[in-house]
């Protein structure tokens, strides 16, 4: 075996020989690292600018808008608004999961950091989104009989409707995420299986 | 980045990407285009990450871990997704015609190294990068007596690889 592993050692050796440098792929390199820093700061502050954003539309909505008078709606409003705050804690929680996968720790560390990170998102999709947007339902049809006196009927089944093509499609999507971490996790663990084992 | 950063990173670059770069095309089969793509991530770590080197290891030691956590956390890209400005175009096959060149010897030992499993594929690499089971281990975060069974299996199961692919 060892005559043969030396082959392999000089095979290995030799090639490493033929991988040559390039000051071109530096300047790519370089190009790359600028490029990834704004993705970076796109995914840990575009999710949450996003929600921030509608998070004061709509409460500028309710308050210069259409103030709700009644008790219901006024209930409404609190779980529309209370959900998306939970949303956007929630959203901020997850970042800072993501942020402690770290590269540079050793790799059974990072393995773990990564399971706990997926765990986490699992959790999200089944249990925190539906429970997010369950309250944003039931605040939304709370605040559906005063919107029916202003509003004319038909364009509140128009918008009634739609709420629920949106709900069906966040279900799908949903789905589709709980699907993914499900498969994700899966392989990571699999893998901090075949380093311990 | 302050210079003196700059300067050390282009001098780790220099000195160590050879060896992140073959490990990389070992670990996804001799495939150059994605064998970059993780070249590139590693180094982006690596920019990243600078200034929290505590020297508590070489830097070689460092730069291993980022690459084998890096190479097991990279989620396999489908080549048609993968889309590139026209300008840069240029230096990306420029890059890939001077740096990869593989003889059919180290194609076939990639090859076989591919039957591996992920984490055996890096510690077979790092074996032949003559790193020793404590520094391994400490790459790892297992104890060196489990990194020598895990080499001495791993040496058995890619000696049969070999084997039969010379065979076939």
């Amino acid at each position: 075996m060892n005559s043969e592993f030396n082959e392999l050692l000089n095979k290995w050796e030799d090639n490493k020989k033929e991988i040559e440098l390039s000051t071109k792929s530096l300047n790519v390199l370089y190009d790359k690292i600028q490029k990834k820093e704004k993705e970076n700061y796109l995914f840990y502050y575009g999710t949450i600018t996003i929600l921030l954003i509608t998070l004061i539309v709509i409460s500028l909505f309710f308050y210069y808008v259409a103030p709700v008078k009644e008790t219901l709606s006024r209930i409404g409003v609190f779980l529309m608004i209370s959900g998306l705050i939970f949303r956007i804690l929630i959203e901020i929680i997850s970042i800072n999961k993501a942020r402690q996968i770290n590269n540079i720790d050793k790799t059974l560390k990072t393995i773990e950091s990564t399971i706990n990170f997926h765990k986490f998102r699992k959790t999200i999709h089944t249990v925190v989104a539906p429970i997010i947007i369950a309250l944003y339902t039931i605040g939304f049809y709370s605040i559906t009989p005063e919107f029916s006196i202003y509003i004319k009927f038909w364009n509140l089944v128009l918008i009634n409707v739609s709420y629920v093509i949106i709900g069906i499609i966040l279900f799908l999507v949903i789905r589709k995420g709980v699907k993914r971490e499900m498969q994700k996790l899966k392989d990571i663990i699999a893998l901090k299986n075949d380093i311990i084992e | 980045m302050k210079k003196s950063s700059t300067v050390l990173f282009e001098t780790i670059y220099h000195k160590h990407k050879p060896m992140v770069l073959q490990m990389c095309l070992g670990f996804v089969k001799g495939d150059n285009d994605i064998a970059n793509d993780l070249l590139q991530e590693i180094f982006i770590s690596v920019w990243n990450n600078l200034d929290k080197f505590k020297g508590a290891s070489t830097y070689k030691t460092w730069i291993y871990r980022i690459t084998v956590n890096t190479c097991l956390q990279h989620i396999k890209k489908k080549k048609k997704e993968r889309t590139f400005p026209i300008s840069k175009m240029e230096n990306i096959t420029a890059i890939a015609k001077n740096e990869n060149v593989t003889n059919p010897n180290i194609q076939r030992l990639y090859t076989a190294f591919g039957q591996l499993k992920k984490i055996d594929r890096l510690i077979i690499m790092m074996v032949l990068e003559n790193q020793d089971y404590d520094n391994i281990s400490e790459i790892i975060g297992i104890k060196p007596t489990n990194v020598r069974v895990k080499i001495h299996r791993i040496k058995k199961r890619l000696e049969i690889i070999l084997k039969n692919s010379n065979n076939e």
